[in-house]
This record gives C-alpha cells, structure tokens and sequence, in this order.
C-alpha cells in the first residue's frame, strides 16, 4: 500500500495496471512543479491575467441583516468561465505541458469543466477531447456549443446510465490506452492518488484568499466556512486553509435532491457506505452487490455517487460536517439569494447557500460565516425556469 | 488441496500443450445458459467467468453491453457463488476464475467473500483495477489457503514493474496486450513480441495473453513465447451470434484448442 496516496483508509490508486507507471509519472511531475517557483509564478499570473482572481470576499448586506449573521460569498462565480473549475484547469494544463503532453481529455457532467478545459486547451494550443454522457449531451446542449467553438471534440457516451459516472468510465478506459501522450484533467477531487491531491492544491487559492481577505475585513478567523459538494472541489478548496485552524467550523453541503429518504438523492455521505469507484475508495453510492447507483439532483454539478475521499476522512474524523440539502431548498435559496443580493447562483452553490440560511439561525450579530459561491447560475437558466413553470426537472 | 488452476497448467506442461482460456459473463443471458455454457466447453483449460460490475472500467464495449445487460437481468455475486457450488456438487473440475472489480470484492466484504470463493470452488481471483500497491488486504485474506489463487495482471507499460509484479505471483501471469489499439501492424507485432519476451524471462510461471485475440492464428507470431491464450470479447461475440447455444461454444473452443496446439 502506497500510505501517502492515503487520507486515513479513504483513496488508494484503483486503476488498472496499465495506468500505474503513468500515475507514478504525474505524482514525480506534480510534486516537483509546485516546488518550483517558476512554475508557481505561472500558474499565478494565469490565475491573475486570464482568470481574473483574486476574486472578491464580498459582504452580502442584506442577508447579512436578515438572517442577524456577517454573511460573507467568495465569488468564484467572478471567474473566466463562470466557476471555480478553471483554478485547477489552469493548473493541471500546466503540469501537462511541462511534462510534455500534446493531447488533454476530460470528463464532463454539465459541461462547466469541459468548458474550462476546453478554454485551457484553446489558449495554451492543446488537442482537446471531452467525454460526456448521452443524457447530459442532451440536456447541456448550449455547454456542448460552447466546447466545440472552443475547439474541442465532445464525444457522446452511450453506455451505462449515460451520464457522468459513465463518461468518467470512458474517459479512463481511452486514458489507459493513450497516456503515453495523453493528459487526462479530473475536475473533481475524486480519482486514483494524486489527482484528489491535485485538484485540491489548485483549488485552495480559494481558502487562501478567503482567509487573508477575511482576516483584512473582520481582524479573525470565521467562525464557520461553508461549500457545496459534489466530488467536492471547492469545497475542498474552501476548507484547505482551515483545516489547521480548530477554531473555524467547516461544512460541506450535499446534494438530498427529492430527499435522502427516497432513491433520488446524491448524498453519498449521507446514504452511502465506503466503495471504490473511480480509482479511489471513499463514500459511495451503491446497492448490496456492490453496484453503483445513479445519483439524482437538480444541479449537474452534485449529481454524482460518490465523493472526494479526503472530505470520507473529514467526515470520519468529524473535522467537517456534511449536511444535505434537498433540489426545493437550493431553488428557493437560489432566488433569495438573487432578489436580495442580485447574485443570481449556480444550483450547485445555492445548496451552501440554503444550509447557510439554517445555520445563520444558530449564529450571533458578531459571528461570521464564508460560502463559497462556486460558479454562476447562467448556465442554470433552462433548468431554473422549468423549475419555476413546475414542469419539474431536467434530470 | 492443490489448486486447480495450478493442477492443469502442471499436466498441460508435462504435456507440451499450450493453454485456452475462455471469458464469459456470469449470468448472461440467464444463469441456466450460463452453466450449459461451462459445461460445454471441454476444450477449454481455464473459464474465466466475469462478475457483472456496473462500472467496468477496464473492459471494451462487448464486455461492458454484456455486464450492463447481465446486471439488468438480475446477475449478482450471490447466484455465480450458487451456481458454482451446484457445479462442483455435480462433480466439475474445470478450473473457473472470477474475473470481477474490486468493489463487487468490497461491497461483500474482503473477508467472507474469500469464504465465498472457497466454499464454492473458486479457483483463482482476476481484479483489473487492483494494482499491486492494493492488493495487500486480499492477499491477506486469501493466505493460507491453496483453494483461490490472485492472478497478476501485467502490461505493455508495466515495463520495469513486471519482476516486482510477479514475485510469489500463482497460477500464471496474464499479460494484457495493446492489440487492435496501437499502430502499425509490423512494428505492433515486434513491441508486443518483446514484451511478451520480457515477461517470459523473469516468470516462473505460464505466461498467457489476452486482449483482442480472436482466433488461435492471431497468436502465431508469438506462440513460441507464450504459455497459453484468452479469449473474451470475440468469445462473448460468438455466443451471441448463436443467441447462447452451448453447442457454439463447444464448436468453437475444440477448434481454437486443436488449431492453438498445431501452430
């Protein structure tokens, strides 16, 4: 057992052989690129240049006042590309290049980290191919468009249920047979050791932000961080920085879609018990057999059976809370939050935002809280207007 | 007890015979055709016999049709564990090997699932997507015990990881080739054939090759090499195309064994 691919007994390198040597290249290569400063200085300038961070810790007034808590949004909705997935594209794209890679491939639920590595292989000259699901082809036509202008092949998956889990499959089985020049981008902070360890590296600029730029507003630590999760990067994001810091209550927000009593939920923390799927072990949605089961929420961005397996370790060790919130809390917190701030949410980021609602209850007037608003609700607008005109969901 | 496995690659040695080793999916398309299925082929040295997985991450699309359509007709661990148990009641020797995903090994549980295969007469353990780094749990489980054997996987790739792969490795080493994947067919045929070498060299036991064989002639270039072939996909192909008629698999394997033997 490779311990450091570990985070407690959550994680591990579940691949097959033929991807082992390329795993072991990518850990060599990542390890010595973040202790390079140039490299470092790089990603940074991206981040700066192009992405457009730092992204402001902006103080929500009005809910603020409401709910009698200082209710703080990290906007990475503010971001190229509308989310947060770009932060660790940027960073992942970067690795490749250096390790000389020519060709990028991803998998994509909604569309929003196809878009982001779509965008990244356009501006650094890379082949890009995305794998999505039948279903979400369908369902995120216009993500699908904006993909193709940016240069990349979108290839339509038919098999299994069609949907993430399984474009996840395909854009594993076509990585085992291509790695040699082959780079494939996980946008989420799932998969073998060390992409769980990557994703969120590139992801916590988000905490570090947050922290400094909270500290320079209210002279301390928050009291509580909140984020949304689905595989769970900007959530792992969010917390990264304070993790260390005993002080500062962490929360993760899964998606309950119809609730975590019926069989159309996406809280594998909630409802599932330890399995591997994706080359990791952690939470995981999944019958007696061991078969994994379709996950179900509004947002596109939750709707998956398992679940970053550094936040499994969080939530074993009870350093972070996972709470669910079901699709009519995230929509109702979605236009709140929209009439009183005139922030208008991705679904994914509306499920933190509707758990802050409940947990502002418990807070005081001095107290603190940060969401992560991790992406916009643009893309959202076809789903949240069938929701409005109850014809139900697009899922 | 010996193990099976190991019983009939040690007579196919004394023999001079190279072996054949079939995949099937359990349970495709019902578990009564399943078992004509096994007890048809008397050419056959080793069955591997697939556990449907709803995530098959290391199969091409016949394996993943077939799982997904076995799954949908109520395929599960627990039936292939009664099904075995009914054969070798019945007397059948014919070394069977699950071919299956390590989480179908974890949503059981490591521990009585090792006292599954035993009590039902597996012989030996193929798990695609546990890597040597991983495979500590299960190999501590199966210890002690001649009865289910791991078998190592090892690829083109795996290169200087193969002697590490192979040490106190059982029954024989499955070397997965690239084949119908990469380029062209002369320089496909010297990569594979070095690799295929170089396994050979540091194994002490039987080398067989799989991935993309379809009949006995495909592995002429490398008969001199290799201990033995696998077929899967190509053999799920010919068992649909005979809508699951045991007598097709009959036909099949005794034709692929004669031809495989006179190479």
């Amino acid at each position: 057992m490779n311990n450091k691919a570990y985070y407690g007994e959550y994680g591990g390198q579940f691949v097959s052989e033929s991807l082992m040597n390329t795993l072991n290249e990518i850990d060599e290569a990542f390890e010595a690129a973040i202790r390079d400063p140039e490299f470092i200085k790089e990603y940074n300038y991206y981040l700066k240049q192009y992405v457009g961070r730092e992204t402001p810790l902006y103080l929500a007034e009005r809910l603020s006042k409401k709910y009698g808590t200082r209710i703080y949004l990290k906007r990475e909705d503010l971001n190229h590309t509308g989310a947060h997935k770009i932060n660790n594209v940027i960073g992942q794209i970067l690795l490749a290049k250096r390790m000389g890679k020519k060709k990028i491939i991803a998998e994509t639920g909604a569309g929003q980290h196809g878009v982001a590595t779509a965008t990244g292989a356009a501006l650094f000259n890379m082949e890009c191919t995305v794998y999505m699901g039948k279903e979400d082809v369908k369902r995120q036509a216009l993500n699908v468009m904006r993909m193709e202008m940016l240069g990349a092949k979108v290839v339509s998956v038919e098999s299994g249920s069609n949907t993430l889990k399984d474009a996840t499959n395909e854009a594993i089985r076509t990585w085992a047979k291509t790695a040699e020049d082959t780079f494939y981008i996980i946008g989420s902070a799932i998969g073998p050791y060390p992409y769980p360890k990557m994703v969120k590296e590139f992801q916590s600029v988000i905490s570090r932000e947050a922290k400094k730029q909270h500290m320079e507003a209210e002279g301390k630590l928050p009291d509580v961080v909140m984020a949304c999760v689905g595989g769970g990067s900007n959530s792992i994001g969010m917390f990264a920085d304070f993790i260390d810091e005993p002080s500062v209550e962490l929360i993760g927000v899964e998606a309950a879609g119809k609730g975590i009593d019926t069989d159309e939920h996406a809280a594998s923390m909630a409802k599932g018990r330890p399995g591997v799927l994706h080359g990791t072990r952690s939470y995981l949605l999944q019958d007696e057999d061991g078969n994994v089961q379709l996950a179900h929420s509004i947002s596109a961005g939750l709707d998956y059976p398992g679940v970053g397996p550094e936040h499994a370790y969080l939530h074993d060790t009870g350093r972070a809370k996972y709470v669910p919130i079901t699709d009519t809390e995230a929509m109702d917190a979605l236009m709140e939050l929209t009439q009183t701030e005139g922030i208008i949410p991705a679904i994914e980021s509306a499920h933190a935002v509707a758990y802050a609602f409940k947990k502002a209850k418990e807070m005081t007037p001095d107290q603190s809280m940060i969401i992560c608003l991790s992406g916009r609700g643009d893309k959202d607008v076809n789903t949240i207007s069938d929701y409005l005109a109850g014809k139900g969901y697009l899922n | 007890m010996a193990n099976r496995i190991e019983k009939r690659l040690e007579e196919l040695k004394s023999s001079g015979s190279k072996a054949f080793i079939t995949y099937m999916t359990s349970g495709l398309p019902d578990y009564e055709r399943t078992e004509q299925i096994i007890k048809a082929q008397d050419s056959t040295d080793i069955i591997e016999l697939g556990i449907p997985f709803s995530d098959p991450i290391a199969d091409g699309p016949v394996i993943q049709q077939a799982s997904y359509e076995a799954i949908q007709a109520g395929a599960s661990l627990k039936k292939t564990f009664d099904l075995m148990k009914k054969i070798r009641s019945e007397g059948i020797e014919k070394p069977i090997v699950f071919m299956l995903y390590y989480n179908t090994i974890a949503g059981c549980g490591i521990q009585s699932f090792v006292a599954g295969c035993r009590e039902a007469g597996v012989d030996g353990l193929i798990v695609p997507d546990l890597p040597m780094e991983e495979q500590e749990p299960l190999k501590n489980a199966l210890e002690g015990d001649d009865t289910t054997i791991l078998i190592q996987l090892v690829s083109p790739v795996s290169k200087e990881r193969i002697p590490q792969i192979l040490e106190g490795a059982r029954g024989f080493v499955y070397c997965v080739s690239s084949m119908g994947v990469t380029g062209q067919a002369a320089d496909f045929h010297r990569e594979v054939i070095d690799y295929l070498k170089s396994v050979k060299a540091v194994s002490k036991i039987p080398v067989m090759m799989g991935f993309g064989i379809r009949e006995a002639e495909d592995v002429r270039p490398m008969k001199d090499i290799i201990d033995g072939a696998i077929v899967g996909s190509h053999f799920i192909n010919i068992l649909r195309q005979a809508d699951f008629d045991p007598k097709a698999a009959a036909e099949y394997t005794a034709r692929f064994k004669n031809k495989l033997n006179s190479l």
